[in-house]
């Protein structure tokens, strides 16, 4: 008895943790770059004496779904979304090489160029990139910045830093706990000259809300036969002690 | 409790955030110089409950663990300074910025506004004030029995006096330039204060160090495009209705335990 009711009980449990992992995808639908996060339950098997029948399930996240979202136009300059594969390199809480689509860049009090959520934007040169007091800013298809300097005339045009896109292999990155992708040993990836980026465009979140919202339904269920199975393990042990019970 | 009830909590405030943002924008659709507010979502942390690479046996490892994330939260909203339509009104006290630029105004406090709206008139003391009767700074007032007043494109300011043929020059207008315009603070009656974000003013000639020229006789319109908002609203309530269907969801299944067990 108390196989079969540990065993549901594990299921529920991780039922319940899949639940949150589709609906933190549901509530980032309209994040800016989000990449979903798949869910999936893999069976633990314990082995030991007598049968062995305990197969309990261990919900997991096998990887994000790096597809892209929708590109959006805005028509502002500093938005920029990537076209197709690939990453903008940005600098983490901790110092590290990190990457990310969300591409609602402006200026901050230093001049740095951040991502909307404040993360400095990294040049090819290896340092973020700084920007002078410009009047006009362009971000070309491969990241180059032009900017024409405060109070410049229009043929004064000055080339900045690019912004270092990176174009990794599958596989190689993976979302940390601050939402950013980074590799496995924080190895700063070589610039790719292959990757396109669009200004004047932001990238939707990746999030299909019916089939985040028809997993959630999905799992609903199921968390429902768990339950039903440890009321039937209930029934099954109480009808035991009854036939057992001395009259 | 359920985890998911309280990440799509986090997804139902988000959207309410935004909701205010985009109605604040749609209200403010003809609001003159106004400028459209956008809101940046972020994703909060993420909560390890296995760690990937841990041993789940001597010889194997949990080769993906589970990463939970917590849900969303509004990051900051962006000012979008892109220029509005520009209305001709052909009235000689509106006066529109082409470009880069604000107007300076002393506040009441004694504090130095800067706005986009080129709505002004005269007090009754000759000067140039804001519709909110703001004096501008640098200030011009004009002189008594002005028949018509003219501003050049570089902010020099002309007039006709009664019984004079030949026009006077009386002023400059000057307008204010900061390095990073989005970090201002909006103030309300369509001001804003100088931060520690947006940096110090530069001011200038209009037409120098970047700054734009002037148009008078014209406004700058609000830069809210009504169909954007529209659209914006309705993917933001079909959000808002999916994470209230989660919390339904989730609230079933603890619902359907408590029945059962």
């Amino acid at each position: 008895m108390d196989k079969v009711l540990y065993l549901a009980m594990s299921g529920a449990r991780e039922t319940m943790r899949s639940q949150q992992a589709h609906a933190n995808n549901l509530a980032n639908a309209t994040t800016t770059g989000f990449k979903a996060d798949f869910a999936q339950a893999r069976a633990m098997q314990v082995y030991g004496e007598g049968h062995e029948s305990r197969v309990y399930a261990m919900a997991e996240r096998p990887a994000t779904n790096t597809a892209s979202g929708t590109l959006m136009q805005t028509g502002r300059s500093l938005d920029v979304a990537v076209d197709g594969d690939g990453w903008l390199a940005v600098i983490d809480a901790n110092g590290n090489e990190a990457y990310t689509r969300q591409g609602e860049l402006q200026v901050n009090q230093f001049n740095q160029l951040v991502t909307g959520s404040g993360a400095r934007v990294m040049g090819n040169g290896g340092i973020p990139i700084t920007l002078p007091p410009f009047e006009k800013l362009d971000i070309g298809g491969d990241g180059t910045i032009t900017i024409k300097p405060l109070g410049a005339g229009a043929s004064e045009l000055a080339i900045l830093d690019r912004i270092k896109l990176v174009k990794p292999e599958s596989g190689e990155l993976f979302k940390s706990t601050d939402g950013l992708m980074h590799t496995g040993n924080n190895q700063p990836l070589l610039p790719d000259a292959g990757v396109k980026l669009r200004s004047g465009f932001v990238e939707s979140s990746n999030v299909s809300s019916v089939t985040e919202l028809t997993s959630i339904i999905d799992l609903a269920r199921q968390f429902e036969m768990h339950v039903k199975m440890m009321k039937t393990a209930e029934e099954n042990s109480s009808a035991a002690a009854r036939i057992l019970s001395l009259q | 409790m359920h985890g998911a009830l309280f990440v799509a909590k986090t997804g139902l405030s988000a959207q309410d955030t935004s909701l205010k943002v985009i109605s604040n924008n749609l209200a403010n659709v003809s609001t003159v110089g106004f400028k459209k507010d956008r809101v940046v979502f972020e994703d909060l942390m993420y909560q390890i409950q296995r760690q990937p690479g841990a041993q789940s046996a001597e010889e194997s490892q949990l080769p993906s663990g589970l990463q939970l994330g917590s849900g969303v939260r509004v990051a900051g909203t962006q000012k979008l300074f892109q220029e509005g339509e520009m209305q001709t009104t052909g009235e000689a006290f509106d006066i529109a910025i082409a470009g880069r630029g604000f107007w300076q105004v002393t506040l009441p406090n004694g504090d130095t506004g800067y706005t986009r709206q080129g709505q002004f008139q005269l007090n009754s003391d000759n000067e140039i004030v804001t519709s909110e009767g703001y004096l501008l700074d640098p200030g011009l007032t004009l002189p008594a029995e002005v028949q018509s007043m003219t501003v050049g494109v570089d902010g020099i300011v002309s007039v006709i006096v009664q019984g004079s043929a030949a026009p006077q020059q009386v002023g400059q207008l000057q307008l204010a330039d900061f390095v990073n315009p989005q970090g201002l603070q909006a103030y309300g009656q369509n001001l804003y204060l100088e931060t520690a974000a947006s940096g110090t003013p530069t001011l200038a000639n209009p037409g120098e160090g970047g700054t734009g020229q002037l148009r008078q006789g014209m406004l700058e319109g609000s830069n809210v495009n009504a169909v954007e908002e529209l659209v914006n609203m309705i993917t933001t309530q079909r959000a808002y209705e999916m994470n209230s269907k989660v919390i339904s969801t989730a609230d079933q299944m603890l619902s359907y335990v408590t029945q059962n067990l």
